[in-house]
Protein backbone atom coordinates (compact mmCIF):
# COMPACT_ATOMS: atom_id res chain seq x y z
CA UNK A 1 0.00 0.00 0.00
CA UNK A 2 2.69 2.24 0.87
CA UNK A 3 4.37 1.22 -1.85
CA UNK A 4 2.21 2.27 -4.31
CA UNK A 5 1.89 5.19 -3.17
CA UNK A 6 5.48 6.16 -3.08
CA UNK A 7 5.43 4.78 -6.45
CA UNK A 8 2.54 7.51 -7.48
CA UNK A 9 3.93 10.21 -5.87
CA UNK A 10 6.82 9.45 -7.64
CA UNK A 11 5.77 9.01 -11.23
CA UNK A 12 3.60 11.87 -10.89
CA UNK A 13 6.29 14.26 -9.74
CA UNK A 14 8.32 13.08 -12.52
CA UNK A 15 5.66 14.19 -14.95
CA UNK A 16 5.25 17.36 -13.13
CA UNK A 17 8.53 18.04 -13.46
CA UNK A 18 9.02 17.10 -17.00
CA UNK A 19 5.69 19.27 -17.90
CA UNK A 20 6.85 22.22 -16.09
CA UNK A 21 10.25 22.06 -17.82
CA UNK A 22 8.54 22.20 -21.09
CA UNK A 23 6.76 25.45 -19.78
CA UNK A 24 9.62 26.62 -18.75
CA UNK A 25 11.71 26.40 -22.33
CA UNK A 26 7.89 27.69 -24.03
CA UNK A 27 8.66 30.78 -21.86
CA UNK A 28 12.35 30.96 -22.25
CA UNK A 29 11.55 30.94 -26.23
CA UNK A 30 9.22 33.76 -26.14
CA UNK A 31 10.68 35.85 -23.89
CA UNK A 32 13.86 35.97 -25.93
CA UNK A 33 11.24 36.27 -29.30
CA UNK A 34 9.93 39.65 -27.12
CA UNK A 35 13.52 40.97 -26.49
CA UNK A 36 15.58 40.35 -29.36
CA UNK A 37 12.85 40.15 -32.55
CA UNK A 38 10.27 42.52 -31.61
CA UNK A 39 10.03 44.01 -34.44
CA UNK A 40 9.81 41.38 -37.11
CA UNK A 41 7.01 39.88 -34.68
CA UNK A 42 3.39 39.65 -35.81
CA UNK A 43 0.39 39.38 -33.42
CA UNK A 44 -0.66 36.17 -34.68
CA UNK A 45 2.81 34.78 -33.18
CA UNK A 46 2.59 36.27 -30.40
CA UNK A 47 -0.95 35.12 -29.75
CA UNK A 48 0.32 31.48 -30.76
CA UNK A 49 2.83 31.72 -28.33
CA UNK A 50 0.27 32.81 -25.52
CA UNK A 51 -1.72 29.54 -26.79
CA UNK A 52 1.02 27.30 -26.41
CA UNK A 53 1.84 28.74 -22.82
CA UNK A 54 -2.38 28.30 -21.86
CA UNK A 55 -2.16 24.77 -23.30
CA UNK A 56 0.49 23.71 -21.17
CA UNK A 57 -0.66 25.32 -18.15
CA UNK A 58 -3.62 23.65 -18.70
CA UNK A 59 -1.93 19.93 -18.68
CA UNK A 60 -0.06 20.76 -15.27
CA UNK A 61 -3.94 20.94 -14.17
CA UNK A 62 -4.80 18.65 -15.45
CA UNK A 63 -1.81 16.76 -13.97
CA UNK A 64 -2.59 18.18 -10.61
CA UNK A 65 -6.49 16.80 -11.08
CA UNK A 66 -5.79 13.65 -11.77
CA UNK A 67 -6.92 11.06 -9.78
CA UNK A 68 -3.49 9.12 -10.32
CA UNK A 69 -1.99 11.71 -8.33
CA UNK A 70 -1.59 11.88 -4.77
CA UNK A 71 -2.94 14.83 -2.78
CA UNK A 72 0.20 16.76 -2.74
CA UNK A 73 -1.05 18.34 0.40
CA UNK A 74 -0.16 15.66 2.82
CA UNK A 75 3.55 15.92 1.83
CA UNK A 76 6.05 17.71 3.85
CA UNK A 77 9.28 18.86 2.13
CA UNK A 78 11.82 19.13 5.49
CA UNK A 79 15.34 20.57 4.80
CA UNK A 80 17.70 18.35 6.38
CA UNK A 81 21.01 19.88 6.04
CA UNK A 82 21.75 23.44 5.05
CA UNK A 83 25.31 25.00 4.50
CA UNK A 84 26.36 28.13 3.13
CA UNK A 85 28.36 26.45 0.64
CA UNK A 86 28.05 26.27 -3.10
CA UNK A 87 26.90 23.45 -4.26
CA UNK A 88 27.83 22.09 -7.46
CA UNK A 89 24.92 19.26 -8.36
CA UNK A 90 22.33 21.84 -7.10
CA UNK A 91 24.27 24.95 -9.42
CA UNK A 92 23.66 22.10 -11.82
CA UNK A 93 20.12 21.02 -11.69
CA UNK A 94 19.01 24.58 -11.76
CA UNK A 95 21.31 26.35 -14.20
CA UNK A 96 23.22 28.55 -11.64
CA UNK A 97 19.88 29.74 -10.34
CA UNK A 98 20.22 28.19 -7.17
CA UNK A 99 24.03 27.57 -6.28
CA UNK A 100 24.07 27.44 -2.79
CA UNK A 101 21.24 26.02 -0.54
CA UNK A 102 20.78 28.67 2.24
CA UNK A 103 19.05 29.68 4.89
CA UNK A 104 17.84 32.53 2.15
CA UNK A 105 16.32 30.31 -0.38
CA UNK A 106 14.64 28.38 2.02
CA UNK A 107 11.71 30.55 2.94
CA UNK A 108 11.40 31.25 -0.72
CA UNK A 109 11.50 28.45 -2.50
CA UNK A 110 9.95 25.89 -0.21
CA UNK A 111 7.27 27.84 1.20
CA UNK A 112 3.53 26.90 1.34
CA UNK A 113 1.49 29.78 2.20
CA UNK A 114 0.44 31.61 -0.68
CA UNK A 115 1.42 35.19 -0.84
CA UNK A 116 -0.74 37.87 1.57
CA UNK A 117 -2.29 39.40 -0.88
CA UNK A 118 -3.85 35.97 -2.70
CA UNK A 119 -4.43 34.51 1.35
CA UNK A 120 -6.78 38.09 1.52
CA UNK A 121 -8.47 37.50 -1.75
CA UNK A 122 -9.41 33.58 -0.59
CA UNK A 123 -10.42 34.34 2.34
CA UNK A 124 -12.77 37.25 1.12
CA UNK A 125 -14.06 34.46 -1.81
CA UNK A 126 -14.67 31.42 0.69
CA UNK A 127 -16.56 34.09 2.97
CA UNK A 128 -18.72 35.03 0.23
CA UNK A 129 -19.53 31.68 -0.99
CA UNK A 130 -20.31 30.90 2.30
CA UNK A 131 -23.03 33.76 2.75
CA UNK A 132 -24.71 33.36 0.10
CA UNK A 133 -25.99 30.35 0.22
CA UNK A 134 -26.18 26.94 -1.79
CA UNK A 135 -29.47 27.37 -4.07
CA UNK A 136 -27.93 30.67 -4.71
CA UNK A 137 -24.91 29.80 -5.58
CA UNK A 138 -26.44 27.22 -7.57
CA UNK A 139 -28.31 29.67 -9.68
CA UNK A 140 -25.52 31.92 -10.46
CA UNK A 141 -23.94 28.99 -11.79
CA UNK A 142 -26.57 27.61 -14.02
CA UNK A 143 -26.93 31.15 -15.76
CA UNK A 144 -22.79 31.16 -16.28
CA UNK A 145 -23.07 28.35 -17.85
CA UNK A 146 -26.28 29.37 -20.11
CA UNK A 147 -24.34 31.97 -21.08
CA UNK A 148 -21.40 30.60 -21.75
CA UNK A 149 -23.07 27.44 -24.06
CA UNK A 150 -25.27 29.88 -25.82
CA UNK A 151 -21.49 32.41 -26.71
CA UNK A 152 -20.69 29.43 -27.64
CA UNK A 153 -23.00 28.38 -30.11
CA UNK A 154 -22.86 31.85 -31.22
CA UNK A 155 -19.23 31.66 -32.29
CA UNK A 156 -19.63 28.21 -33.74
CA UNK A 157 -22.43 28.23 -36.10
CA UNK A 158 -22.18 31.00 -38.56
CA UNK A 159 -25.21 32.44 -39.48
CA UNK A 160 -26.99 34.45 -42.28
CA UNK A 161 -28.93 36.35 -39.30
CA UNK A 162 -26.00 37.38 -37.79
CA UNK A 163 -24.89 39.48 -41.35
CA UNK A 164 -28.58 41.36 -40.68
CA UNK A 165 -27.99 42.16 -36.99
CA UNK A 166 -24.55 43.60 -37.86
CA UNK A 167 -25.79 45.23 -40.46
CA UNK A 168 -28.53 46.95 -38.03
CA UNK A 169 -26.38 47.30 -35.55
CA UNK A 170 -23.83 49.85 -38.22
CA UNK A 171 -26.80 52.02 -39.32
CA UNK A 172 -26.47 53.52 -36.02
CA UNK A 173 -23.47 55.19 -37.37
CA UNK A 174 -23.74 55.73 -40.64
CA UNK A 175 -20.50 56.92 -42.61
CA UNK A 176 -22.46 59.18 -45.13
CA UNK A 177 -25.38 61.01 -46.15
CA UNK A 178 -26.71 60.26 -49.16
CA UNK A 179 -28.52 63.57 -49.53
CA UNK A 180 -25.19 65.23 -48.48
CA UNK A 181 -24.02 63.52 -51.80
CA UNK A 182 -26.22 64.68 -54.06
CA UNK A 183 -25.95 68.46 -53.00
CA UNK A 184 -22.41 68.59 -53.11
CA UNK A 185 -22.43 66.80 -56.50
CA UNK A 186 -24.62 68.97 -57.60
CA UNK A 187 -22.39 72.29 -56.38
CA UNK A 188 -19.58 70.95 -58.10
CA UNK A 189 -21.52 70.30 -61.21
CA UNK A 190 -23.66 73.41 -61.78
CA UNK A 191 -23.47 75.67 -58.76
CA UNK A 192 -26.69 74.36 -57.51
CA UNK A 193 -26.41 75.84 -53.62
CA UNK A 194 -23.27 78.49 -54.47
CA UNK A 195 -24.07 82.24 -54.95
CA UNK A 196 -24.42 83.17 -57.95
CA UNK A 197 -22.41 85.87 -59.05
CA UNK A 198 -23.97 89.24 -60.79
CA UNK A 199 -21.63 91.74 -62.78
CA UNK A 200 -20.92 94.87 -60.74
CA UNK A 201 -24.67 96.60 -59.86
CA UNK A 202 -25.97 97.79 -56.62
CA UNK A 203 -24.01 95.57 -53.92
CA UNK A 204 -26.31 94.22 -51.07
CA UNK A 205 -24.77 93.44 -47.88
CA UNK A 206 -23.98 89.68 -47.79
CA UNK A 207 -25.94 87.25 -45.94
CA UNK A 208 -24.75 83.85 -45.72
CA UNK A 209 -27.61 81.40 -47.42
CA UNK A 210 -29.39 79.93 -44.74
CA UNK A 211 -32.26 77.60 -46.71
CA UNK A 212 -34.31 78.70 -49.64
CA UNK A 213 -34.97 82.52 -49.16
CA UNK A 214 -37.25 83.58 -52.04
CA UNK A 215 -36.94 86.92 -52.88
CA UNK A 216 -39.81 88.89 -52.19
CA UNK A 217 -40.59 90.45 -55.62
CA UNK A 218 -37.32 90.74 -57.04
CA UNK A 219 -36.70 93.24 -59.03
CA UNK A 220 -36.80 91.62 -62.76
CA UNK A 221 -37.39 93.52 -66.06
CA UNK A 222 -38.49 91.94 -69.04
CA UNK A 223 -37.78 93.60 -71.96
CA UNK A 224 -39.21 92.11 -74.86
CA UNK A 225 -38.20 94.42 -78.36
CA UNK A 226 -40.88 93.09 -80.72
CA UNK A 227 -39.29 92.76 -84.26
CA UNK A 228 -42.01 94.77 -85.96
CA UNK A 229 -41.25 98.01 -84.07
CA UNK A 230 -37.91 98.60 -86.25
CA UNK A 231 -36.17 99.31 -84.00
CA UNK A 232 -32.71 98.85 -83.80
CA UNK A 233 -31.14 95.17 -82.31
CA UNK A 234 -32.80 95.61 -78.63
CA UNK A 235 -31.02 95.00 -75.33
CA UNK A 236 -32.14 92.84 -72.89
CA UNK A 237 -33.08 94.51 -69.50
CA UNK A 238 -30.49 95.32 -66.82
CA UNK A 239 -29.66 92.00 -64.64
CA UNK A 240 -31.26 92.37 -61.47
CA UNK A 241 -29.08 92.59 -58.86
CA UNK A 242 -29.74 88.76 -56.97
CA UNK A 243 -28.63 88.91 -53.10
CA UNK A 244 -25.37 87.12 -52.34
CA UNK A 245 -25.83 83.84 -50.38
CA UNK A 246 -28.99 83.51 -51.92
CA UNK A 247 -29.16 79.27 -53.33
CA UNK A 248 -29.60 79.59 -56.66
CA UNK A 249 -32.81 77.95 -56.93
CA UNK A 250 -34.50 80.96 -58.66
CA UNK A 251 -34.66 80.31 -62.51
CA UNK A 252 -33.35 83.22 -64.23
CA UNK A 253 -35.71 85.33 -65.39
CA UNK A 254 -34.28 87.36 -67.58
CA UNK A 255 -35.07 87.63 -71.33
CA UNK A 256 -32.61 88.55 -73.34
CA UNK A 257 -33.41 89.20 -76.56
CA UNK A 258 -30.29 90.17 -78.80
CA UNK A 259 -30.76 90.34 -82.48
CA UNK A 260 -28.47 90.37 -85.06
CA UNK A 261 -28.87 93.48 -87.26
CA UNK A 262 -29.97 91.29 -90.32
CA UNK A 263 -31.54 93.31 -93.27
CA UNK A 264 -34.45 93.13 -91.67
CA UNK A 265 -33.94 95.38 -88.89
CA UNK A 266 -32.22 98.07 -90.96
CA UNK A 267 -32.80 100.81 -89.30
CA UNK A 268 -33.65 102.74 -92.47
CA UNK A 269 -36.83 101.19 -93.25
CA UNK A 270 -36.60 100.39 -97.39
CA UNK B 1 -23.64 70.36 -76.75
CA UNK B 2 -22.39 72.80 -79.18
CA UNK B 3 -19.44 74.62 -78.43
CA UNK B 4 -20.69 78.58 -78.97
CA UNK B 5 -19.68 79.86 -82.70
CA UNK B 6 -16.14 81.03 -82.48
CA UNK B 7 -14.42 78.13 -82.43
CA UNK B 8 -15.26 74.58 -83.56
CA UNK B 9 -13.35 72.27 -81.45
CA UNK B 10 -11.63 72.70 -78.38
CA UNK B 11 -7.88 72.22 -79.25
CA UNK B 12 -7.14 70.60 -82.41
CA UNK B 13 -3.56 68.86 -83.69
CA UNK B 14 -1.37 67.11 -81.56
CA UNK B 15 -3.35 66.28 -78.93
CA UNK B 16 -5.32 63.13 -78.17
CA UNK B 17 -9.24 63.27 -76.85
CA UNK B 18 -8.87 62.89 -73.52
CA UNK B 19 -11.94 61.41 -71.54
CA UNK B 20 -12.13 61.70 -67.63
CA UNK B 21 -13.82 58.65 -65.82
CA UNK B 22 -15.49 60.03 -62.98
CA UNK B 23 -17.37 57.92 -59.61
CA UNK B 24 -18.71 60.37 -56.90
CA UNK B 25 -19.57 60.03 -53.36
CA UNK B 26 -19.88 61.77 -50.00
CA UNK B 27 -18.64 60.96 -46.56
CA UNK B 28 -19.41 62.05 -42.95
CA UNK B 29 -17.23 64.46 -41.18
CA UNK B 30 -16.99 62.32 -38.51
CA UNK B 31 -15.98 59.22 -40.70
CA UNK B 32 -13.10 61.54 -42.28
CA UNK B 33 -10.07 59.81 -40.46
CA UNK B 34 -10.97 56.26 -41.24
CA UNK B 35 -11.45 56.86 -44.54
CA UNK B 36 -8.09 58.36 -44.88
CA UNK B 37 -6.40 55.88 -42.79
CA UNK B 38 -8.33 53.17 -45.62
CA UNK B 39 -7.00 55.55 -48.48
CA UNK B 40 -3.62 55.63 -47.49
CA UNK B 41 -3.43 51.55 -47.03
CA UNK B 42 -4.84 51.31 -50.45
CA UNK B 43 -3.34 53.93 -52.31
CA UNK B 44 0.52 54.05 -53.36
CA UNK B 45 3.06 54.82 -50.81
CA UNK B 46 3.14 58.79 -51.14
CA UNK B 47 2.91 61.16 -48.31
CA UNK B 48 -1.09 62.39 -48.98
CA UNK B 49 -0.99 65.78 -50.00
CA UNK B 50 -3.47 68.10 -48.74
CA UNK B 51 -4.56 71.04 -50.90
CA UNK B 52 -6.41 74.17 -50.62
CA UNK B 53 -8.12 75.64 -53.97
CA UNK B 54 -9.97 78.67 -55.46
CA UNK B 55 -12.30 77.03 -58.37
CA UNK B 56 -14.32 79.68 -60.68
CA UNK B 57 -16.84 79.16 -62.97
CA UNK B 58 -17.18 81.09 -65.97
CA UNK B 59 -20.07 80.83 -68.17
CA UNK B 60 -20.68 81.91 -71.99
CA UNK B 61 -24.15 82.00 -73.24
CA UNK B 62 -24.45 81.19 -76.41
CA UNK B 63 -27.82 81.99 -78.70
CA UNK B 64 -28.84 78.03 -78.58
CA UNK B 65 -29.75 76.31 -74.89
CA UNK B 66 -26.90 75.17 -73.27
CA UNK B 67 -24.15 77.37 -72.01
CA UNK B 68 -20.43 76.99 -72.34
CA UNK B 69 -18.95 76.22 -68.85
CA UNK B 70 -14.91 77.15 -67.91
CA UNK B 71 -13.08 76.20 -64.76
CA UNK B 72 -10.53 78.17 -63.74
CA UNK B 73 -8.62 76.84 -60.66
CA UNK B 74 -6.02 78.48 -58.50
CA UNK B 75 -4.29 77.06 -55.35
CA UNK B 76 -4.39 79.28 -52.71
CA UNK B 77 -1.93 77.03 -50.88
CA UNK B 78 1.41 78.16 -53.96
CA UNK B 79 -0.50 81.32 -54.89
CA UNK B 80 2.51 81.68 -57.81
CA UNK B 81 1.67 78.46 -59.63
CA UNK B 82 -0.05 79.03 -62.79
CA UNK B 83 -4.00 78.66 -63.04
CA UNK B 84 -5.56 75.71 -64.23
CA UNK B 85 -8.35 76.03 -66.81
CA UNK B 86 -10.61 72.71 -67.72
CA UNK B 87 -13.08 72.42 -69.71
CA UNK B 88 -15.80 69.44 -68.96
CA UNK B 89 -17.91 68.09 -71.59
CA UNK B 90 -21.44 66.56 -71.75
CA UNK B 91 -21.41 62.79 -69.97
CA UNK B 92 -21.32 60.06 -72.56
CA UNK B 93 -24.65 58.25 -72.92
CA UNK B 94 -22.93 55.31 -73.38
CA UNK B 95 -24.10 51.89 -72.68
CA UNK B 96 -25.86 51.72 -69.55
CA UNK B 97 -23.43 49.08 -68.08
CA UNK B 98 -20.36 50.93 -68.11
CA UNK B 99 -19.64 51.77 -64.40
CA UNK B 100 -18.12 55.33 -64.39
CA UNK B 101 -19.49 58.85 -65.87
CA UNK B 102 -17.39 59.05 -68.85
CA UNK B 103 -17.11 62.98 -70.12
CA UNK B 104 -14.50 64.96 -72.51
CA UNK B 105 -11.75 66.80 -70.21
CA UNK B 106 -9.54 69.39 -71.88
CA UNK B 107 -6.92 70.54 -69.21
CA UNK B 108 -4.78 73.67 -69.79
CA UNK B 109 -2.51 75.69 -67.53
CA UNK B 110 -2.07 79.53 -67.75
CA UNK B 111 -0.55 82.55 -66.64
CA UNK B 112 -2.43 84.51 -63.82
CA UNK B 113 -4.36 86.77 -66.10
CA UNK B 114 -7.29 84.17 -66.91
CA UNK B 115 -9.83 85.82 -65.04
CA UNK B 116 -9.29 89.10 -66.92
CA UNK B 117 -8.81 87.50 -70.03
CA UNK B 118 -11.92 85.24 -69.99
CA UNK B 119 -14.21 88.34 -69.22
CA UNK B 120 -12.65 89.86 -71.84
CA UNK B 121 -13.63 87.16 -73.89
CA UNK B 122 -16.89 87.65 -72.85
CA UNK B 123 -17.33 85.12 -69.92
CA UNK B 124 -19.59 85.64 -66.90
CA UNK B 125 -18.33 84.62 -63.86
CA UNK B 126 -21.16 81.96 -62.50
CA UNK B 127 -20.02 80.74 -59.63
CA UNK B 128 -17.28 80.42 -57.10
CA UNK B 129 -16.37 78.03 -54.28
CA UNK B 130 -13.50 76.80 -52.13
CA UNK B 131 -12.18 73.35 -51.89
CA UNK B 132 -9.59 71.97 -49.51
CA UNK B 133 -9.23 68.47 -48.99
CA UNK B 134 -6.88 65.72 -49.57
CA UNK B 135 -5.76 63.71 -52.86
CA UNK B 136 -4.48 60.21 -53.17
CA UNK B 137 -3.20 58.44 -56.10
CA UNK B 138 -3.33 55.03 -57.49
CA UNK B 139 -1.67 54.33 -60.74
CA UNK B 140 -3.90 55.91 -63.12
CA UNK B 141 -6.34 56.72 -60.27
CA UNK B 142 -6.94 59.43 -58.21
CA UNK B 143 -9.08 60.13 -55.63
CA UNK B 144 -10.02 63.36 -54.11
CA UNK B 145 -11.38 63.78 -51.11
CA UNK B 146 -12.57 67.84 -50.41
CA UNK B 147 -14.66 69.64 -48.37
CA UNK B 148 -16.34 72.79 -50.40
CA UNK B 149 -16.40 76.61 -49.04
CA UNK B 150 -19.39 78.59 -49.84
CA UNK B 151 -17.42 82.05 -50.82
CA UNK B 152 -19.48 84.58 -49.36
CA UNK B 153 -18.42 87.50 -50.46
CA UNK B 154 -17.10 87.40 -53.74
CA UNK B 155 -13.68 87.44 -54.27
CA UNK B 156 -12.69 87.02 -50.48
CA UNK B 157 -11.39 83.56 -49.84
CA UNK B 158 -11.12 84.06 -46.23
CA UNK B 159 -14.06 84.20 -45.63
CA UNK B 160 -16.15 80.92 -46.15
CA UNK B 161 -18.68 78.65 -44.73
CA UNK B 162 -18.74 74.86 -45.49
CA UNK B 163 -21.07 73.71 -47.47
CA UNK B 164 -22.53 70.65 -45.78
CA UNK B 165 -21.31 68.42 -43.40
CA UNK B 166 -19.77 66.45 -45.69
CA UNK B 167 -16.76 65.87 -47.65
CA UNK B 168 -16.63 65.04 -50.82
CA UNK B 169 -15.37 62.06 -52.75
CA UNK B 170 -14.51 61.79 -56.35
CA UNK B 171 -12.38 58.82 -58.23
CA UNK B 172 -10.84 59.78 -61.49
CA UNK B 173 -9.27 58.86 -64.43
CA UNK B 174 -8.14 60.77 -67.16
CA UNK B 175 -7.50 58.38 -70.44
CA UNK B 176 -8.04 57.82 -73.85
CA UNK B 177 -11.70 57.52 -75.09
CA UNK B 178 -12.66 53.58 -75.34
CA UNK B 179 -10.99 52.04 -72.77
CA UNK B 180 -13.73 50.49 -70.92
CA UNK B 181 -11.42 48.45 -68.65
CA UNK B 182 -10.88 51.13 -66.96
CA UNK B 183 -14.12 51.81 -65.66
CA UNK B 184 -13.29 48.20 -64.16
CA UNK B 185 -11.00 49.12 -62.53
CA UNK B 186 -12.33 52.26 -60.72
CA UNK B 187 -15.26 50.08 -59.51
CA UNK B 188 -13.21 47.60 -58.16
CA UNK B 189 -11.10 50.10 -56.25
CA UNK B 190 -14.93 51.44 -55.30
CA UNK B 191 -15.47 48.59 -54.15
CA UNK B 192 -12.52 48.42 -51.05
CA UNK B 193 -14.05 51.72 -49.82
CA UNK B 194 -17.71 50.56 -49.33
CA UNK B 195 -19.02 51.08 -46.53
CA UNK B 196 -17.44 53.81 -45.51
CA UNK B 197 -18.03 55.56 -49.37
CA UNK B 198 -20.87 54.49 -51.51
CA UNK B 199 -18.87 55.63 -54.83
CA UNK B 200 -21.40 55.75 -57.80
CA UNK B 201 -21.82 57.26 -61.22
CA UNK B 202 -24.27 60.20 -60.52
CA UNK B 203 -25.50 61.89 -63.65
CA UNK B 204 -25.24 65.69 -62.96
CA UNK B 205 -28.22 66.68 -65.05
CA UNK B 206 -30.94 64.62 -62.47
CA UNK B 207 -30.31 67.03 -60.47
CA UNK B 208 -30.50 70.49 -62.04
Amino acid sequence: MQQREEKQLEASIDSLISRVAQLKNSLHNFIFKLENEYDRLTWPSVLDNFALLSGQLNTINKLLKNEKTPSLRNQVIIPLLLSQDRDEELAKLTELRVPVFSHEIVPDHLRTKPDPEVEEQEKHLSAEAARIGLDVAQKQIQALNKICSNLLEKLNNPREDRETESAAARQNKPFFNPADTTALVAAVGFGKGLAKCRPPGPVAPGQPGQGPIMAGGPSLQQVAVSGSSNQQAAIGGPVPPQQPGQPGKMPSNIKTNIKSASASMHPYNR
Amino acid sequence: MEAPPVTVMPVTGGTINMMEYLLQGSVLDQALDSLLHRLRGLCDNIEPESFADYELVYLLKGQQGNPFLLRARRSMMHPTAPWHLRYLGQPEVGDKSRHALVRNCVDVATSHSLPEFLNEMGFRLDHEFVAKGHIFRKGALKVVVSKLFRVLVPGNTENTEPLSLSYLVELSVLAPAGQDNVSEEMRNFAEQLKPLVHLEKIDPKRHM
